[in-house]
């Protein structure tokens, strides 16, 4: 593969509509963007709606971003119309240019800079790469730098791609077999959902009910009014695709979520919070498939922080877990109800719990940020103050921790630290996270012996072990690990670390007023290996 | 009388039948996919023991998954595309 510094060779190639393009021309007073695609590779289709917003950043200078097709004109056509492309898409049928350029892998981007020098070429889906080869693009014709790969947009981080047709040819000798449909990783757009016509007898409720809407609580009839009031509510148009919901992928367009949220009870407010708790669920380092499909009782546990929380009617004081605002209890279950609805996860089918969780009916808090001493969640994320976040975490049911007595935050610490010992399975450490929700109180106590919020959560790491006789009683879960465990001494017995890392501790501020009860709530499988607590902006 | 908007995914599903069954093991490739749950080799070491000595296996073909909560990722599929029967085995 041709790199960065090697001088990028001249073709020519056909566009799509028949007129000739050619390098040298096309590289001329300025920056040019040549990216190898595959039609049907999935990586390549996650990538050609960035090529597309960088060519709608560079303005008259759009043309700078070139694709060349590696397949045929045929289905070249039918991705371009599928993503509505305006820049060059070039034809390399014979696979000539690909094999000068000779790419491992597609997508394969080669920036070509002054001289005609490459100045990066690099193969597969990488945000960073792309956001970095936009501000040189930018800032070498002079225009405002902006990032065409945001973070937090659904899509993974990176991706790689699959291996590059000239290649494959030479392995498969050339033959290939009528290819199957494209897969796409995130689609823009998907079909609108169809209408029913209810018969003047049928009653709605129980239409929804009989028609699988719902596999738990009666619904809300998501009738065509009700679902326009909440379409009317977002600035997106009903077949945009915010993402394909684990296990089976079905797409939440803006007017499935927006009928699910009707089910559900929401307000038309709330979809300004239920689209990005969506963008959460589909996000790939949270794996809801693994979490809708395992024998565990986990499901995500929505945490909103931030002024939207307040704003919007979401409840964080009294009986925070509870049936206490429709906020909380509606957009909850609208997610769980799009888990089952468009994720395909049902119980007893794909949805395996053996015990499952009184989470599934809704499972929403918001941060009572008025009785913590601390910093919100949001802003401990590193967003601003002013900003608003979800953050959905793949959660077990909560254990309360009373502790009434202890006049110290250490001592209330070490109350919590005794239960946070006892989450996933006692003698099992380092496989799972936990959230700690600080109830006011004891947060007024620990804030009063000068506890930030780091230090609870220090402390509570160096505090929570499993004390090693324990491990006398062999065979028993988390026994056969033990080796891969970290002793440490609690109060001069000798212990095993519960958490690998402080940060598996997470903390919130949440309940009421009166009443010395914290909670703690285990986790599924953590880290990359499980699920990863994910945080998304509470923006359109 | 009220229209209603369909909230469930609608895409047409395809029927898939499963694959035909062995007739017997004896001189068959069989893959062992251990799904990497906490002591499966060991376990998975006896199951390729009991295949090769009772039931005459030609071979086993030993794979595993990065982790057990993930779908197995598509290059470990395709080299189990060409064994005679697949065991995926779990373990606890």
């Amino acid at each position: 593969m041709l790199a960065s510094g090697d001088s990028a060779p001249d073709f020519s190639l056909p566009r799509l509509d028949g007129t000739d393009w050619r390098l040298e021309d096309a590289a001329a007073g300025g920056p040019l963007l040549v990216t190898f695609i595959e039609t049907d590779c999935p990586t390549c289709r996650l990538t050609v709606p960035y090529l597309k917003r960088l060519s709608e950043a560079l303005g008259a200078d759009g043309h700078r971003v070139v694709a060349v097709s590696q397949d045929g004109r045929r289905e070249t056509r039918a991705l371009v119309e599928a993503y509505d492309v305006a820049f060059p898409v070039l034809l390399d049928g014979e696979l000539h240019v690909s094999r000068s350029y000779d790419p491992p892998a597609v997508p394969a981007l080669f920036l070509v800079g002054e001289g005609g020098r490459i100045e990066l070429s690099e193969v597969g889906f990488h945000k960073e790469d792309l956001n970095s080869v936009a501000e040189t693009m930018l800032s070498s014709l002079g225009l405002p730098v902006q990032t065409v790969a945001e973070l937090n947009d659904g899509a993974p981080l990176m991706k790689p791609g699959c291996g590059s047709r000239h290649l494959e040819a030479a392995l498969t000798d050339g033959g290939s077999a009528e290819s199957p449909e494209p897969i796409d990783l995130l689609p823009e757009r998907s079909a609108r959902a169809s209408r029913i016509e209810l018969a003047e007898h049928e009653d709605p409720f129980e239409y929804c009910m009989k028609a699988g809407f719902s596999p738990f609580l009666p619904v809300v009839p998501p009738t065509a009014q009700r679902v326009e009031a909440l379409l009317a509510a977002t600035p997106h148009a009903p077949d945009r695709v915010i993402g394909l919901v684990p296990p089976c992928y079905g797409p939440a367009t803006v007017e499935k979520i927006a009928a699910n949220a009707v089910m559900a009870g929401c307000k038309p407010e709330y979809m300004e919070v239920v689209i990005p708790v969506v963008r959460a669920a589909c996000d790939e380092r949270f794996n809801l498939h693994g979490v809708q499909a395992t024998t565990n009782s986990a499901t995500p546990l929505i945490m909103v922080s931030g002024p939207a929380a307040e704003r919007l009617g979401f409840a964080s004081g009294a009986g925070v877990f509870g049936n206490v605002a429709r906020a909380n209890s509606t957009v909850g279950r609208a997610l769980q109800l799009m888990m089952a609805n468009l994720g395909g996860a049902r119980p007893g089918e794909i949805d395996m719990a053996s015990l499952g969780n009184p989470g599934r009916f809704s499972y929403c808090v918001a941060e009572n940020h008025e009785q913590s001493p601390w910093q919100p969640l949001h802003e401990e994320l590193g967003f601003a103050p002013e900003d608003s976040t979800v953050t959905l975490f793949a959660a077990t049911g909560l254990m309360e921790v009373s502790e009434h007595t202890a006049r110290t935050g250490a001592g209330v610490l070490r109350t919590i630290a005794a239960t946070l010992a006892m989450v996933w399975s006692w003698r099992s450490c380092g496989r799972v996270e936990a959230v700690v929700v600080v109830c006011p109180e004891h947060a007024a106590t620990l804030s009063a012996d000068g506890f930030r919020k780091s230090d609870v959560r220090e402390f509570l790491f160096e505090h929570t072990g499993v004390p090693l006789r324990a491990y006398d009683h062999q065979g028993t879960e988390g026994t056969q690990l033990r080796e891969l465990y970290e002793e440490i001494r609690i109060d001069g017995e000798p212990h095993y670390r519960k958490f690998k890392d402080p940060s598996q501790i997470r903390i919130i501020v949440a309940g009421g007023t009166a009443g010395k009860f914290s909670a703690v709530l285990g986790s599924w499988l953590a880290g990359p290996k499980g699920s990863q607590s994910v945080t998304y902006p509470i923006k359109w | 009388m009220s229209t209603l908007v369909n909230p469930l995914d609608e895409r047409s599903r395809d029927q898939q039948s499963a694959a035909p069954r062995l007739d017997g093991l004896e001189g068959k490739t069989i893959a062992l996919l251990d799904i990497s749950k906490p002591r499966g080799r060991e376990f998975l070491d006896r199951l390729e023991q009991l295949l090769k000595e009772r039931y005459a296996v030609a071979s086993v073909v030993r794979e595993t998954k990065p982790t057990y909560t993930k779908p197995a990722p598509a290059a470990l599929l395709q080299r189990l595309a060409y064994v005679d029967g697949v065991i995926e085995a779990l373990a606890d």
